[in-house]
């Protein structure tokens, strides 16, 4: 039985951080209807940024941490002013068709510089011994990273919920026009939400980075990764994302521990989170917390 | 016919009959000829390399895939970014009698031309599957359905015993009527299979645009509820574009594996899929003469950066890397400034150039 | 607008028409050889040590005149890991009449076999997958297989287990032809009578957290973890069990668990990504590591520094790796020339297969000799172990062979 509350555990802890990872997705598309495909990019880069701070300059981990936020905010930010500034109000193809190029270009990018082709590690700076009660064990590095993931969560409701600039970035993306006749900038509400999802990214980059090392073929995939937990929580719910990225992490834990190996099955974690998206997108088509569109003629 | 049938200078349709016609006037129709006879006999006159041969059946194959691409994404609006899984389904269809039968089969070696149609067909029936949830997804959710299909075909091949987990899967030479097709004549062999089959199904596209089944799908892109409100099923036309361009993608898909002579799945990862994506909008979505311009240009950059890189890394050591960084930067560069500056693709250029010389010697 | 259009589309078109540079040195007899890797992509973290390997030992057989007058010309491409790119790089080095070609991945060398014995062509992949050389007869694997590194770390398991009874080994593989490579093998091995008990195979996905495995293997009494996968989901598994202190701190400790890996499951790059979790971790391989002194490593380290690589390329196995590679391709050469025979690919493949007894090939940079004949298409046919302490890998031993893969054939 403790292999079953085992396989809960490290289910809800890689789910909250597929959570913060989708985060960055539900970010952009609730203000501006863009589907970041180059996510997984920015969330590498931060990583890369958050390690070069500690390593190459010396800096603290828990304050390169937050700087390699801030760095990747402004980043995504001027992403969004050089790249999709321009595209508002373009075809969504051509959008996410855009951020598939930017992916190609941060990849381009991030081969100039040594983390492209090798392989580093965070210096440790947590106790090695894990968390255990009955039976059950968590690492600190993931325990460090599910309190983040929660508190990054909560600001960000909060932040929607009840700061004017979260509540205008919420009217921008049920009405654009409506929006801007009231005075609100919408570019900026653009821009502020790619910043957001920068920063995110970053987090999520850092504590991916601390639990499985530096290498870029690894954390650039989880912006595919997390499709499935965006699309299965709905586009554009904070809420959404954290329960379908708990519902991924259960799924995937659940099959590498009962199906692999069994009926010669093996690998069944990559696969059966687009098996179930299927499901889920059948009989509810905007997932499970999304917005459903009225179109009108 | 009152008009002249050599010279345009304008629109004088007196009919719909007229304006459906393929070629506007008989230069056109002259020039097209003088082209396709000169895609013919080139090869005939030049000695080309076998790399070029290969790179230029590579684009063959890329045209005869984004034919179905943009059929999909460009005439019917449905985004799909599991392309390369339907061109893989194509090359299995082979793979499957390969494993069953053996390699050098005569139903693989002798029966080529119908093996091509039958994985078109095994493509058109698994694309209209893929296509099912079309009835009720939408854009990005659509988008995501396909994003699936790609990774369980994936993930399929790569842990199933059958296929070899996903190894290359071996296909024999082909014969002909002059005997084997030898290693000499391989790619220059294929050159001519495969041009006749982007000329044949070339024209099968433009004569589906000039019919209904090609106008519904542009009807049900624009809107598919007003097109409800004429009579068309939007429904049945999504799963229909869908089975369209499975087919188109079979194709491809068994020419690749003769072509290549085998199939192994890293062929038809995401990354192709983005790569026929790319060629589809830089081509230009929603025109028959992208489907030419993207594969060129793509896969031409493809070939230039790589020779470029090449070039900067012989002459600067040190900065190995940037050499190697300059792909995939490329890469991403054009389809990112195509997007913001010529967002109608190479087509438009096409069109501008085509206009300047019908209006030659006046601007407008 | 209309301007900025026409200035764009001419700027596209120039791109496009411009012609690709093709840059020669032209000096006496020139031998050309080709490589194409895995620079860019999945795996470039082994492809581009190995590709500086290979330039690096290039340049210096030519400035250090090793070939007397003649040059070896040395085409190196980036194939990003996709096997239609490494046929196209294959063809075009064709054009360029190659004597000799280095090919990279699992995925490309099955792929090209049949290309390769049409073309008459020595090849020597960096994949040891024994699968390579089934139906193909110029594929040369520069050292063990993988079938022969898995089941020779099965057989120093069974041969040192410290408990009771059988040990008990999973095998952590990757998703892929190269992770498979040596499951069968070592199925056969212990129907052959090697006396370990396979519990479980893995084949890993993108999993960020192991610990429903790594409690699975305990709870099956799993002491032994033989990996054949590359470093990341090695590094992550052992960071994993770090956290979990489920590895064993001396080998074969009791309840916990001792982590054994194949040649690119290992190396000093897996130390720079798992840091201290790697500690204790068993890793086999013929080459020699930089860790070790010796006349083999003093050299490669002279090389890294006379062509300003820097300290983590030199002390990669795979820069060493691709030394070898082409330090084998120029012993044929030479070979061939001090028998007076034209340097053809029919006399070097020749040369490759005499190299055996008293012709074997010292390289240095290896842990053994460099042996192949028309039955042993195997290069380097020992294997050391090494053991990674206070961050750095260790020889543990003298050189062994693998006694069941000689059975199982």
């Amino acid at each position: 039985m403790s292999y079953f509350f085992q396989l809960v555990t490290s289910g809800i802890v890689v789910g909250s951080i597929y959570a913060l990872s989708a985060l960055g997705f539900v970010l952009i598309y609730k203000s501006s209807r863009v589907l970041n495909i180059a996510h997984g990019q920015i969330i590498a880069s931060g990583a890369f940024i958050t390690y070069a701070l500690t390593v190459w300059m010396g800096i603290h981990i828990a304050v390169s941490f937050i700087l390699s936020m801030i760095i990747t905010f402004f980043l995504a930010m001027s992403v969004e002013r050089v790249f999709l500034r321009r595209l508002i109000g373009e075809p969504i193809i051509s959008v996410i068709m855009v951020t598939i190029g930017l992916m190609s270009i941060i990849d381009g990018i991030i081969y100039m510089t040594p983390f492209g082709s090798e392989n580093f590690s965070f210096p440790e700076f947590l106790p090695k011994v894990p968390i255990s009660f009955w039976g059950i064990s968590i690492s600190w590095t993931q325990m460090v990273g599910v309190v983040i993931t929660f508190i990054m969560i909560g600001a960000f409701t909060w932040f929607f919920k009840a700061s004017t600039v979260g509540i205008s970035m919420r009217a921008v993306s049920d009405d654009q026009f409506a929006s801007m006749s009231i005075g609100i900038s919408v570019p900026k509400v653009f821009g502020l939400a790619w910043a957001t999802a920068g920063l995110s990214a970053a987090a999520a980059g850092g504590i991916i980075g601390n639990i499985t090392g530096l290498n870029f073929d690894v954390l650039h995939s989880f912006g595919i990764i997390v499709f499935p937990v965006v699309i299965v929580g709905g586009l554009d719910s904070i809420f959404g994302a954290v329960v379908a990225g708990i519902i991924m992490g259960l799924i995937q834990q659940f099959a590498s521990g009962y199906l692999d190996g069994k009926w010669g099955l093996n690998g069944t974690a990559d696969v059966l989170p687009y098996i179930i998206l299927l499901i889920i997108l059948l009989i509810k088509p905007h997932g499970l917390f999304g917005i459903h569109e009225i179109e009108r003629v | 016919m009152a008009e002249n049938r050599w010279l345009a200078t304008g629109n004088f349709f007196t009919s719909y009959r007229a304006e459906q016609r393929i070629f506007l006037t008989n230069i056109d129709r002259l020039v097209f000829t003088c082209f396709l006879l000169l895609l013919f006999v080139w090869p005939l006159v030049f000695e080309v390399s076998n790399k070029y041969m290969l790179v230029i059946d590579t684009i063959l194959i890329a045209i005869v895939a984004v034919y179905g691409l943009n059929l999909l994404t460009g005439f019917a609006g449905l985004i799909s970014i599991g392309h390369a899984a339907f061109v893989g389904v194509g090359a299995y269809t082979l793979a499957t009698f390969a494993r069953i039968l053996g390699s050098d089969h005569v139903l693989l070696t002798h029966y080529w031309p119908l093996m091509i149609l039958l994985a078109g067909g095994v493509g058109a029936v698994i694309g209209a599957i893929v296509g099912l949830p079309s009835l009720r997804l939408k854009h990005l959710y659509l988008v995501i359905a396909t994003l699936s299909f790609q990774m369980i075909f994936q993930w399929t091949i790569n842990f199933s015993r059958f296929y070899d987990q996903g190894q290359t899967i071996a296909i024999g030479r082909v014969f002909w009527f002059a005997g084997k097709v030898t290693r000499k004549q391989h790619y220059f062999f294929w050159y001519y299979v495969i041009l006749l089959v982007v000329v044949v199904l070339g024209f099968a596209v433009r004569n589906l645009l000039r019919s209904k089944h090609g106008r519904c799908l542009v009807a049900v892109r624009d809107n598919d509820r007003a097109a409800d409100a004429m009579g068309i099923h939007p429904g049945f036309t999504k799963v229909y574009a869908f089975a369209l361009s499975g087919f188109f993608a079979g194709v491809a898909g068994a020419l690749h594996a003769y072509l290549w002579r085998g199939v192994g799945f890293e062929s038809f990862t995401l990354h192709h899929s983005i790569s026929y994506l790319a060629m589809a909008i830089v081509g230009g979505l929603g025109t028959l003469v992208g489907s030419f311009f993207g594969p060129v240009a793509i896969l031409m950059l493809e070939l230039q950066v790589e020779n470029i890189a090449e070039f900067v890394g012989h002459y600067f050591t040190a900065i190995g890397d940037v050499a190697t960084a300059f792909r995939p930067l490329s890469f991403g560069l054009v389809i990112v400034l195509f997007l913001m500056f010529e967002p109608r693709g190479i087509a438009n250029w096409w069109r501008i150039t085509r206009t300047y010389f019908k209006l030659w010697p006046f601007r407008y | 607008m209309k301007n900025k259009q026409v200035t764009f589309m001419l700027v596209g078109l120039s791109f496009l028409l411009m012609l690709g540079f093709s840059a020669q040195a032209l000096a006496g007899e020139t031998y050309p050889i080709a490589l194409s890797l895995a620079i860019t992509g999945p795996t470039s973290d082994v492809g581009s040590p190995y590709s500086k390997g290979v330039e690096d030992y290039c340049k210096y057989v030519n400035d250090e005149k090793l070939l007397g007058d003649d040059k070896l010309e040395c085409f190196i491409r980036d194939d990003g890991y996709k096997t239609e790119v490494t046929k196209r790089n294959f063809e075009d080095f064709l054009d360029e009449k190659i004597v000799f070609y280095l090919n990279y991945s699992t995925g490309s060398t099955m792929a090209m076999r049949k290309d390769f014995d049409e073309e008459k062509i020595p090849t020597l992949p960096a994949s040891f997958h024994a699968g390579n050389l089934v139906d193909s007869t110029y594929v040369f694997l520069p050292i063990s297989s993988y079938s022969s590194q898995a089941v020779g770390l099965a057989e120093y398991v069974a041969a040192n287990h410290k408990g009771s009874g059988k040990p008990k080994v999973a095998l952590f593989l990757h998703p892929s032809a190269f992770g498979r490579a040596p499951r069968d093998d070592v199925k056969k091995a212990i129907a052959a009578g090697l006396n370990i008990d396979l519990v479980e195979i893995v084949e890993h996905g993108k999993d960020l957290d192991n610990t429903a495995m790594l409690q699975r293997f305990k709870s099956k009494g799993v002491q032994y973890v033989i990996s054949q996968t590359v470093q990341p989901p090695v590094a992550t598994m052992l960071k994993g069990a770090q956290s979990l202190g489920m590895i064993a701190k001396t080998y074969g400790e009791a309840g916990k668990i001792t982590f054994l890996g194949c040649h690119y499951a290992g190396g000093p790059d897996l130390i720079g990504l798992a840091g201290s979790a790697a500690e204790n971790y068993y890793w086999t391989t013929s080459y020699k590591l930089m860790t070790a002194p010796g006349p083999g490593t003093d050299a490669q380290l002279a090389l890294a520094k006379r062509y300003g690589r820097d300290e983590k390329v030199a002390q990669s196995q795979n820069y060493t790796n691709g030394i070898m590679v082409v330090q084998v391709a120029v012993e044929a050469m030479r070979r061939a020339k001090t028998k007076g025979k034209k340097v053809t690919r029919a006399s070097l493949y020749e040369e490759m297969l005499a190299m055996n007894g008293y012709n074997a090939f010292y390289p240095l940079t290896t842990v053994g000799p460099v042996t192949f004949s028309k039955t042993d298409r195997e290069g380097v046919d020992t294997l050391q172990l090494y053991v990674a302490k206070d961050g750095v890998f260790h020889e543990l031993g003298l050189p062994f062979a693998s006694e069941y893969v000689k059975k199982i054939k």
